[in-house]
């Protein structure tokens, strides 16, 4: 795909960013996310706001607010994406002040712990700092003197639990974060973003942050382990970051021309239904089409299709 | 008289306490840039020093302390070694509390002090024909590879097992032990469990030099240590020279008894001014309190013990033995396997350099960097090399380069670090898994940290184990964009040998972009 003078032309460069500016206009045409007429539906907000922190506050506005998710005295752990030593500006971990927004909207409803956490692809120190939330939320916790409620740490290996999944599709038993596993609530922050092997990843692929050992070997059944995790591990809300979009060379990206910025946020309890609409209005893709999606959608853990989505924008 | 021996310990306690805290801080505590001088005890090290000026036919204006270490023990005397050496503190600790009393009296004659001078003269004809061997000897060298490579890593899993045990326990135990343990990760520990080769042996030289004490204290001073020899030869004028009042003496022998150095012979009055290490002990041992350290003499010093047959014997050999190792085949077909740290000099240039210190592979972020057994041959034991199946090189660190104390890996800003090749990756199409017909996997492709990735994926039919036709996303090596960095190789899935793995081919060094 890449050559080795210049990676892009501004042709693809143009296909690119009126893929996703146009995404929203597409959608429409769908008409499996339009409004169900009735039944039992799951709703899923998408916010536009100029800022990380709006765009969050929106979001989670729109499905109801997060006392509706968050109960008082709630251990929550918040997931976001650090992945990467990227910046927040190259768009391969979530942005900083959308982490720390969730997480304040978590303290206020009456969270008694919000615990974030990664299991990281590069070296964990060097992801925490250059993905900007390790700080961001320190910062927050400091300035609110709340830092023994509000706290971000490394991943310990003596803290995963071999877990085991019954039902599973895959992987029988794993090794998972204990903390995840004994949280009240878990509240899933991923960025949008490209993958080679998923096609996208959202809140679904970002899950596997809570696993332990080597994960590489899963890519061999990527879309049914990512579906068992969610079978054993139950999201309470999944806020999708999709202020600016990685849309090549994910997920770890690192080239500032790969990314688009779309200025969006999606919310819902339901994190299948979350990452539908977010396939759908990012990157123009048939839900059901995206492996991981199509099969979380057959599980039964959430919605199954279209029409039991109501979308409600902002 | 005890104030100065307690001054001379209280600067070894200092010294030691300096020396573990620039050790603990040559890590990545995020921040691109360390923020203190970790590499100061080498670059203090006229030993090391002068080898890796004369092996690598340059001036290193690192090492710039080094000049200061021997102009002060031209005007003081060998202080460096009761004062300074870190190794020389340890050694005295360890015979304070362990050899004290297992001592074999008279196990090693006195004159044996004279190897070190041959040591010394040996290594110093090998530089002199680029062959750089002091790291085998260097006090300095030694300590901080053993500690990094060996004493850290074992004391950081000790007590990570024994707090792992503790937070397992029942009941209130986890409660008092964690907060403990949190405060030790945070100031000691190791971020991640490091692991090395060699650590096993270069520990047990390490508690060799240790255990020698039981035959002689200081025996590796004494005897052994080319950095002493150096010094006791520039420092036998200094203004510090031990002098006996000679009226007040009884002749009682306390203070010959009592040096750790043997540097008082025969009669009490005369002292060998090289090997006096300036430890105030006899000083502070005298009954009749008539020793002194000032510039005057008392009496006429001991000679050193050297022959001038010695001395040539010992060169000739350092030189003669050059030759040997230059027409060793791995000069002609280095190993492929062979991949040095980003900034480091051509391969000639580097192993003069390099002073095996460990200091790379201690602040190596993904534990990477390790010492070499023989890839680089004899010579060039213990030099860094990456090893991609430990850890890989982190795209966006530049951590080696600045810790190096001699320059053998360059300080490069972030920009040309990046631009770096180590190597070249390349697909084994016989074990990858979409290659094979196995199945989907892109793990080496997503972690490829070059903005254009250097690992592409090409969707292409493949036939399957079970005989259909698949369709696969295959990886292929762009050679002009990988550099090498080995993340691939680390986190391959398959668990022995990786089926995408890393040589030494394309390394800019070879090409010369960055040679000198």
């Amino acid at each position: 795909m890449t050559t080795g003078g210049c990676p892009f032309s501004r042709r693809r460069f143009l296909q690119a960013a009126g893929g996703a500016a146009g995404a929203l206009a597409a959608s429409a045409l769908f008409p499996s996310l339009l409004p169900a007429a009735g039944g039992k539906t799951v709703d899923v907000g998408v916010a536009s706001a100029a800022s990380p922190a709006e765009r969050a506050r929106k979001a989670v506005s729109l499905v109801g607010g997060m006392q509706t998710f968050i109960s008082r005295g709630d251990v929550v752990v918040l997931k976001p994406n650090i992945g990467w030593d990227r910046t927040p500006e190259q768009a391969a971990n979530t942005d900083p002040e959308f982490v720390v927004a969730i997480a304040g909207m978590c303290l206020a409803a009456g969270a008694k712990s919000v615990r974030v956490f990664d299991r990281t692809c590069n070296d964990p120190r060097r992801c925490y700092v250059n993905s900007g939330i390790k700080d961001a939320v320190e910062r927050f916790a400091r300035e609110n003197r709340v830092e023994d409620a509000l706290r971000i740490y490394h991943v310990e290996d003596r803290k995963f639990v071999r877990t085991a999944i019954p039902g599973a599709l895959s992987i029988k038993e794993w090794d998972l974060y204990r903390d995840a596993l004994e949280a009240d609530k878990i509240v899933n922050v991923p960025i949008a973003k490209h993958h080679s092997l998923a096609g996208i990843t959202l809140g679904l692929k970002n899950m596997m942050g809570i696993m332990g050992g080597n994960r590489g070997q899963i890519h061999y059944r990527l879309s049914e382990c990512l579906v068992d995790i969610h079978r054993r591990v139950p999201v309470a809300l999944t806020v999708i970051d999709a202020g600016r979009v990685l849309l090549r060379n994910g997920p770890s990206g690192g080239n500032l021309a790969d990314v688009k910025a779309f200025g969006k946020a999606f919310a819902s309890r339901d994190g299948i239904a979350a990452d539908m609409v977010a396939a759908e209005k990012i990157f123009r893709l048939v839900p059901r089409d995206v492996g991981h999606i199509g099969k979380a959608m057959e599980s039964g853990l959430g919605v199954s299709s279209g029409a039991q989505i109501r979308l409600v924008e902002g | 008289m005890k104030t100065t021996r307690t001054l001379r310990r209280i600067s070894q306690w200092v010294v030691f306490i300096l020396f573990v805290f620039l050790f603990l801080n040559t890590e990545y505590k995020d921040n691109d840039v360390l923020p203190y001088a970790v590499n100061l005890f080498l670059r203090l090290d006229p030993l090391m020093a002068g080898a890796a000026t004369l092996a690598g036919r340059a001036l290193i204006g690192l090492v710039w302390p080094a000049l200061v270490v021997a102009l002060l023990t031209v005007a003081l005397g060998r202080f460096f070694c009761g004062w300074f050496c870190p190794l020389g503190a340890v050694i005295d600790a360890a015979d304070a509390t362990v050899f004290r009393t297992a001592r074999r009296k008279d196990a090693v004659p006195v004159s044996w002090r004279r190897y070190k001078f041959l040591i010394l003269f040996f290594l110093a004809a090998s530089s002199l024909f680029t062959l750089q061997w002091v790291f085998l000897f260097d006090p300095i060298s030694i300590l901080i590879r053993t500690f990094t490579v060996s004493v850290f890593p074992a004391l950081n899993l000790v007590i990570h097992r024994i707090f792992d045990g503790l937070y397992r326990a029942p009941g209130p135990v986890p409660a008092i032990s964690e907060p403990v343990y949190g405060f030790l990760k945070s100031h000691f520990l190791a971020f991640e469990q490091p692991v090395f080769r060699t650590s096993a042996f270069v520990g047990l030289l390490f508690f060799g030099i240790l255990a020698l004490e039981r035959y002689q204290r200081r025996f590796w001073c004494r005897n052994l240590c080319p950095l002493g020899g150096l010094l006791a030869l520039v420092g036998r004028f200094g203004l510090f020279r031990r002098r006996i009042t000679e009226e007040g003496c009884t002749r009682c022998g306390l203070c010959e008894s009592d040096c750790r150095m043997a540097a008082i012979g025969g009669d009490v009055a005369v002292t060998d001014h090289g090997e006096c290490i300036g430890c105030m002990d006899c000083q502070a041992v005298c009954p009749e309190e008539v020793i002194h350290f000032s510039g005057k003499e008392g009496r006429k010093p001991m000679a050193v013990d050297l022959t001038r047959r010695g001395v040539l014997a010992s060169a000739a050999l350092g030189a003669v033995t050059v030759p040997f190792f230059r027409v060793e085949a791995h000069g002609k077909s280095p190993n492929p396997l062979l991949i040095r740290p980003p900034g480091a000099l051509p391969e000639g240039e580097f192993l003069a350099r390099c002073t095996r210190c460990g200091e790379c592979m201690r602040v190596c972020i993904a534990n990477g960097l390790q010492p070499t057994w023989f890839e680089a041959g004899i010579e060039g034991m213990w030099s860094p090399i990456l090893v991609s199946r430990i850890g890989y090189c982190e795209y966006n660190c530049t951590l080696c380069g600045q810790v190096c104390p001699t320059g053998a890996i360059r300080r490069l800003p972030l920009q040309e670090k990046r631009k770096v090749k180590l190597g070249l990756a390349y697909v084994d199409r016989s074990r990858c898994l979409p290659w094979a017909g196995q199945s989907d996997c892109i793990v080496c492709e997503e972690h490829c940290p070059t903005w254009s990735k250097a690992i592409v994926l090409k969707e292409e039919r493949t036939l399957t184990t079970g005989g259909e036709w698949k369709m696969f996303k295959k990886p292929y090596i762009d050679e002009d964009l990988c550099v090498g960095c080995g993340i691939c190789e680390t986190k391959c899935p398959l668990t022995d040998r990786a089926a995408v793995l890393v040589t030494s081919r394309g390394e800019t060094r070879s090409t010369g972009v960055l040679a000198r």
